[in-house]
This record gives structure tokens, C-alpha cells and sequence, in this order.
């Protein structure tokens, strides 16, 4: 193989040629504008939910006619019923509280019946009892969620109000409850995570694996098209003197690589985008503001995900260089794929169910195989489940099996370009590939 | 010096799609390699690009192994024409000329020059889709030569052309030959090789069959043409009595005889005398090409005897 002494400048040349032919062309442009405009549409629907959310808000008045109400009533009737607010998030109500004096019975009233407000509630002292009545108007079904939720409430309300009566200070009464909760084996060192933290890195993990999965078989495609089109046209016969093999399976991988790249970089920046814009647009639209937030990615999985996509991809794309080189036409490409396309989504879905078992036997097993570890070493990383030398030795057996498919590809894809016609099975290929340069 | 081929094999399989051929091609001759398809024509062309590696034998250029020689030696121009369709004419030329190691100005200023020498500068850009078959043909023939290759390989150049657009391609051949190229070219059309080749080679399922000087090879067969028109009698019936000597062609100019090797032809001038026919029209010459080509390999274009790699549409 002469090609190994002089890759570049031709390949250089192959891929800023393919890389141009491939970014000018209409498909890219109308293509990347409509992902783009997507992807930064999808980032808003936590707007639109809330608007929608937002609409289904129960309102309710309250009149106080009873005399000497806990100060706290509407803390505690707020707490009730939308819950305890979590510190910096601006969560959604479900329930809005308008508090009215006993004068304001008959305009309130008035206001109900008009439909500005759910219901109506009324809070009375039995004059006997000393004990709080409630009485609640509203068209609400009577054992339907809502009034359930606001039976709950006043109960609370109540004994607060007896305890006080009684003598016991409310601050006493609403001091927070001791509250704990601990891992089964009680010697266990490590903490227990929070829901919280566990859901938005198994989250983080499963978006990032399928940003590698979906550049994978999105942009390997590309490359085995293109070098079935050149197949198809038959400009290789041209290339076939003027480069090597390898030259032209290096420019392609890099030249369609880099496009790819370039659309997911556009396509990402939307994203980016989008989540920036959210905060604005969401005091635009409904007049709330809702930060956004970009928990759990840290420059350690961030370094991991560039290495483990671009590495990953090249591994793949070679591949799909070899197996496009094997069809005359661009329509039999996706056929010719198949077995790559199976194999990458046979990675894709062990890291689905590997995520759920990321400390078991076999995913740290997967996680050293080359054409699975872009995606079970990456999960590890992200759920914080890995040693600095299983990444390491993850990343040289990715590279040492590039280094080999590079080799395998340049010699199928040398016997694979003089093919035409017929079919192509691994047996021909295999002997072709021994025959070639 | 020469280009050498020496005993090249190669086998696809079950095919063996050349055996053994050696040939020997002067630096600054125009060669011409005959065959009937699948005779090993495109093979024997991959193997002295290094395309193809041969299963034995070896090819020299001045000396030098061709898996030695860098690729801008030679220029090739495939059977199988074929550009980026989207991309414009100068911009793929240039793209050619520098992988072929050429500087990009002085790619364009090569392309410029060629264009205009074909007649088609305004085509440089346009999209090579928007280009008839016959000037895409210019455009690749372009392709191929570039970066100004000492050695030029072109299958079937000449196919698909029209009269006026083969003359141009004619003309740059000469040029080229001109200017000290080696031009090696495989074709069906005997009179272009008539016309324009030095020496030839036939190849037959993968062997030589015959090489040499043109002249050498219409004389090798030992056999003569003898074309004989008298007045009044154009049967001449009596030509077919005589021995050795076999009637080809019957026509309103003049009757074509074919004379066995070891007869002698001017029996046939004799014999007419001696029969008191007023002769008209007396020529003896060399078998042409043709006639030698269908002695050796049968009826041209007889059978699509394809191999394995060489490319077939779908």
C-alpha cells in the first residue's frame, strides 16, 4: 500500500471537496435550518406546558368572618394545598388563594357567580364550640380532587387553630418535622442520592448516548453514500488513479465528518439557544419567570463525550466507507448497512438497559468494547461510576480497533470500488480484498 | 526505456483474465490495444496504473517498477465516464489537477488553457450535469491529462464522439505525442488505429496475440489482397478457379481476392491477360487490420465474454 506514506495533502483535498460538496448542497442547508428551528422550538415546551398548566389554576376566595385566626392561615393553607416550596425553583400552583374581610361577602359572591373564581370559601367560629366552620360554595363536584385537597387544608387549619386555643405557640406547631431517610445497610458510607440528582444524570446519560447515536447513524450514512455516488457516477474511476484508497477513505471520513459536525454544532447552539431564552420568553408569554437548568454536566463528562463521539464516529464511519464501497448506487446503501446498523443499535440499546444496572458485571464488561463503548463508558462516566484507568483503557482499545478498521476498510474498500453490478456477499469481498493493492 | 510488461498473470477467481502477456512500448509512440470485449483491455490498464496488482509479472517505466512510480506519471482516461455531477467543470478539473500534485493557480491555468484549446471555455462554470455526454467526454479527457502525465493509458477515447468532436481529441492526441507523451489506447475502431497508432497489440482472452508495428503486423499474416476490377465482367468468375486464392468481397469498384501465404499474386494479373480481360484496376496490399483482427480473435464484438471486475452495468 503506497497510500500509507502519502496521506495527505490529497487527503486533505478529498475531504475539503467533500466537505464543500456536501455543505452547499440544499439538502444540508434546508436540512440543518430545520433541525435547527426544531430543536430550539422543543427547548420551549416547558412554556407552553405551563401555559396550558397555568389555564387549569383553581381560584379561590376566602372570607374571613371568624375572629382571631392564626396569623399563619394562609401560610398553612397555602402549604397545604400547593405543597412546601422547594428552595429556588419557581414551581407551578395549582391552587390561588384571594383573602377577603367579612364585609366583602356579597361582592365576592358576585364574583363567583360571574365565573371569575372556582370557589368561594367562608370562614365562620361557632359561637358555642369556639371551633371553625368552613363552608365552601362552588360548583366544584363535592368529592372531586379539589375539594377533597381543600377538606384536607381547613383540617389542618383547625387543629392548628384548637392547639392555639389551647395554649401551644404556632411556632412550635410548625416547626419543621425531623425527618430522615437512610440506605438499607445502615454501615453503607456512601449517601443516598436524592431522586432529584439520580433522575438528571440518568437523564444527562441517556440524551448524551443518543446525541452519539444519532450522529453515528446519521453521519456514517452520509459517508457511505457519498462514496456510493462517487461509485455510481463513476468519478471513482477518475479518483481511482489520481489517490489511493486510503486517501480517498480518510478525506471522506473527515470531509463528511466535519459537515456533520458543522450541522450538529448549529443544531446544538439552537438548543443552547433555546434553554438561554427560556427565562425571557417564559416572562414574555406568562409573565412568571422559570430559569433554566443545566444540572449535572460536568467538564469531566463533557471531555468524555467529545472524546468517546469522535472516536466513536470514526470507528463507524470507516465501516460504512468499506460497506458503501461494496454497492453501485446510493439506493442499495441502506441496505448494505444493515449489519452496522444493527450492531450500533445493539450498543445503543445495551446502554438503555445498562443505565438501570451501571455497577452490574457485564456492563463494565461492554464498556471495554470497542463498538460498544462509546456509549456504556460514556454511561459510566456520566453516572459517576468509573475508575480513571477503565476510561483509559476504554479510549486505547477504541483507538487500537481504529487503527485496525482503517486498515480492514482501505483494503475492502480498494477491492469493493472495482466492483459493479452484481450483489456483493463477504465472501467476494474477502477475496477481492486479498487480491487488491 | 520503454514501458515493459513482463509475463503479467491475473486470475478473478475462476477467470483468468490475462495470462502471461508481454508487451514493450517505445516512450513517445502511440499504441494501440485491440480486443474483443473481455479480453483483458481495462485489466491490463489497472495493472500498469497499480490500481490492480498483478498475481505475477511485473511493469517498468524507464527502469522503474510501477509500484515505485508516483501516480502523476500517468494519466488515465476510463472506459467509464464519470464526473461530480453538482460540482462546476473548473472547479473539479482543478480539484484533479491537484491531487495530481499540481499547484492550484497553475491547475486553473492548465484548465483554462485546455478549455480553450477544446473549443469550450465558457463551460468553465457550469455544472458538469448541465454538459452533453460528448463535452463531459472532453472535460474527463481533461481530467486525465492535466497535470501533463509522461504517460497517457485511454480506454475507448474515441466511443461516443462526434465526427468533429473526435477530430479535436485526434488533434490533442498529436499534440500530445508532440510534445514526447506515450500514448496508450484501446479501441474498436480499426481506422482510428490505422490512423493514428504506431504499434498495436491484439489481446484475446488475456494473451497477446500479435504486437508490433502496424506495418509488421499487417504483413506478419503472410496472406495478400489482391483487388482486381476488368472492364465489362464485374463477376469475374474465373478468380474463384484459381489456386490459393479465395474471393472476399464482390463489388461494383472491384473484386476483393484473398491470396494464400506461399502463392503468388501476380498469378491473378497473369491469368487476366492471358484471358484477354481489359484490367481496369490492379492493387495488391496488406491484409487491413480488420481482416487481421477477426484471423486472430474471431468476429468483433462476437461474444460479451465479461470478467469479473470489469465494470458491467446493472
Amino acid at each position: 500500500m503506497n497510500g500509507w506514506r502519502t496521506l495527505f495533502p490529497n487527503a486533505r483535498y478529498i475531504a475539503i471537496r467533500e466537505y464543500r460538496s456536501r455543505a452547499r448542497s440544499r439538502s444540508f442547508v434546508i436540512g440543518t435550518l430545520i433541525l435547527a428551528v426544531l430543536a430550539f422550538a422543543a427547548t420551549q415546551t416547558p412554556i407552553l406546558i405551563d401555559a396550558v398548566a397555568g389555564g387549569s389554576k383553581t381560584k379561590v376566595e376566602v372570607v374571613v368572618r371568624a375572629a382571631g385566626l392564626p396569623s399563619d392561615a394562609q401560610t398553612v393553607l397555602d402549604q397545604a394545598l400547593n405543597g412546601a416550596p422547594a428552595p429556588g425553583s419557581s414551581q407551578h400552583k395549582s391552587f390561588d388563594f384571594s383573602w377577603l374581610t367579612s364585609d366583602q361577602l356579597s361582592p365576592a359572591q358576585k364574583v363567583l357567580e360571574a365565573g371569575k373564581f372556582d370557589a368561594l370559601l367562608i370562614v365562620d367560629r361557632d359561637a358555642s364550640s369556639r371551633d371553625l366552620v368552613f363552608t365552601l360554595r362552588t360548583d366544584l363536584p363535592a368529592d372531586g380532587r379539589q375539594a377533597q385537597l381543600i377538606a384536607n387544608a381547613v383540617t389542618s387549619l383547625t387543629i392548628e387553630d384548637r392547639l392555639v386555643r389551647a395554649g401551644t405557640s404556632a411556632a412550635a406547631i410548625l416547626a419543621p418535622t425531623r425527618w430522615e431517610v437512610l440506605p438499607v445497610n445502615s454501615s453503607a458510607a456512601t449517601p443516598v442520592n436524592s431522586l432529584n440528582q439520580e433522575i438528571s444524570s440518568t437523564l444527562l446519560s441517556t440524551g448524551l448516548i443518543v446525541l452519539i447515536f444519532m450522529a453515528i447513524i446519521t453521519y456514517g450514512v452520509w459517508v457511505a453514500m457519498s462514496v456510493a455516488e462517487e461509485k455510481g457516477s463513476r468519478v471513482m474511476e477518475l479518483m481511482l488513479n489520481a489517490t489511493t484508497p486510503l486517501q480517498m477513505l480518510t478525506g471522506k471520513v473527515m470531509g463528511n465528518g466535519a459537515a456533520g459536525l458543522t450541522q450538529y454544532g448549529i443544531v446544538l447552539g439552537a438548543v443552547v439557544a433555546g434553554l438561554l431564552a427560556q427565562g425571557p420568553i417564559h416572562k414574555a408569554a406568562l409573565g412568571t419567570d422559570a430559569g433554566a437548568q443545566f444540572g449535572g454536566l460536568s467538564p469531566t463528562v463533557l471531555v468524555a463525550f467529545v472524546v468517546l463521539f469522535v472516536l466513536g464516529f470514526l470507528l463507524y464511519s470507516l465501516l460504512y466507507a468499506a460497506l458503501g464501497s461494496l454497492v453501485s448506487r446510493q439506493e442499495d446503501v441502506q441496505s448494505a448497512t444493515s449489519p452496522l446498523m444493527m450492531l450500533i443499535m445493539i450498543g445503543y440499546f445495551l446502554s438503555v438497559f445498562g443505565l438501570q444496572a451501571i455497577d452490574e458485571t457485564w456492563v463494565k464488561v461492554a464498556s471495554f468494547v470497542p463498538f460498544f463503548s462509546p456509549y456504556l463508558m460514556l454511561a459510566r462516566v456520566s453516572m459517576g461510576h468509573v475508575q480513571i484507568w477503565e476510561f483509559a483503557l476504554a479510549i486505547l482499545l477504541l483507538i487500537a480497533s481504529i487503527a485496525v478498521a482503517l486498515f480492514v476498510a482501505a483494503r475492502i474498500y480498494s477491492a469493493g470500488v472495482l466492483l459493479y453490478g452484481q450483489r456483493v456477499g463477504l465472501r467476494q469481498v474477502l477475496r477481492a480484498a486479498r487480491m487488491s493493492r | 526505456m520503454s514501458l515493459i510488461v513482463d509475463s503479467v498473470s491475473k486470475r478473478f477467481g475462476e477467470i483468468h483474465a490475462l495470462e502471461g502477456i508481454s508487451l514493450e512500448i517505445k516512450p513517445g509512440e502511440v499504441f494501440g490495444l485491440l480486443g474483443a470485449n473481455g479480453a483483458g483491455k481495462t485489466t491490463a490498464m489497472r495493472i500498469v496504473l497499480d490500481i490492480l496488482r498483478p498475481d505475477s509479472g511485473t511493469i517498468s517505466w524507464k527502469g522503474k517498477l510501477n509500484t515505485e512510480l508516483p501516480r502523476e506519471t500517468w494519466g488515465y482516461l476510463p472506459e467509464e465516464r464519470g464526473l461530480y455531477a453538482k460540482m462546476n467543470v473548473l472547479d473539479q478539473l482543478v480539484f484533479f489537477g491537484k491531487l495530481h500534485g499540481l499547484r492550484g493557480k497553475a491547475a486553473e491555468r492548465e484548465t483554462r488553457d485546455w478549455l480553450e484549446r477544446f473549443r469550450i471555455p465558457e463551460y468553465a462554470d457550469r455544472r458538469a450535469e448541465q454538459l452533453s455526454k460528448g463535452n463531459q467526454q472532453k472535460i474527463q479527457f481533461i481530467a486525465a491529462i492535466l497535470h501533463d502525465p509522461q504517460v497517457l493509458l485511454m480506454d475507448e477515447p474515441f466511443t461516443g464522439l462526434d465526427p468533429i468532436n473526435a477530430a479535436l481529441l485526434k488533434e490533442a492526441f498529436l499534440e500530445l505525442k508532440d510534445r514526447g507523451k506515450t500514448i496508450i489506447f484501446s479501441t474498436h475502431q480499426m481506422e482510428t488505429v490505422e490512423e493514428m497508432c504506431e504499434s498495436i497489440a491484439i489481446l484475446d482472452r488475456g494473451r497477446v496475440v500479435v504486437c508490433g508495428p502496424v506495418r509488421e503486423v499487417r504483413r506478419s499474416s503472410g496472406r495478400q489482397v489482391v483487388r482486381l476490377a476488368v472492364e465489362g465482367d464485374p463477376e469475374i468468375a474465373w478468380l474463384g478457379t484459381l489456386d490459393g486464392i479465395v474471393v472476399e468481397r464482390r463489388g461494383q469498384d472491384y473484386t476483393e481476392v484473398e491470396v494464400a501465404p506461399g502463392h503468388d499474386p501476380a498469378v491473378v494479373l497473369q491469368t487476366a491477360l492471358v484471358r484477354g480481360c481489359k484490367v481496369r484496376h490492379f492493387e495488391i496490399a496488406d491484409p487491413s487490420l480488420e481482416e487481421i483482427f477477426i484471423e486472430h480473435v474471431g468476429q468483433i464484438d462476437s461474444s460479451e465474454r465479461t470478467l469479473a471486475p470489469k465494470t458491467v452495468h446493472a
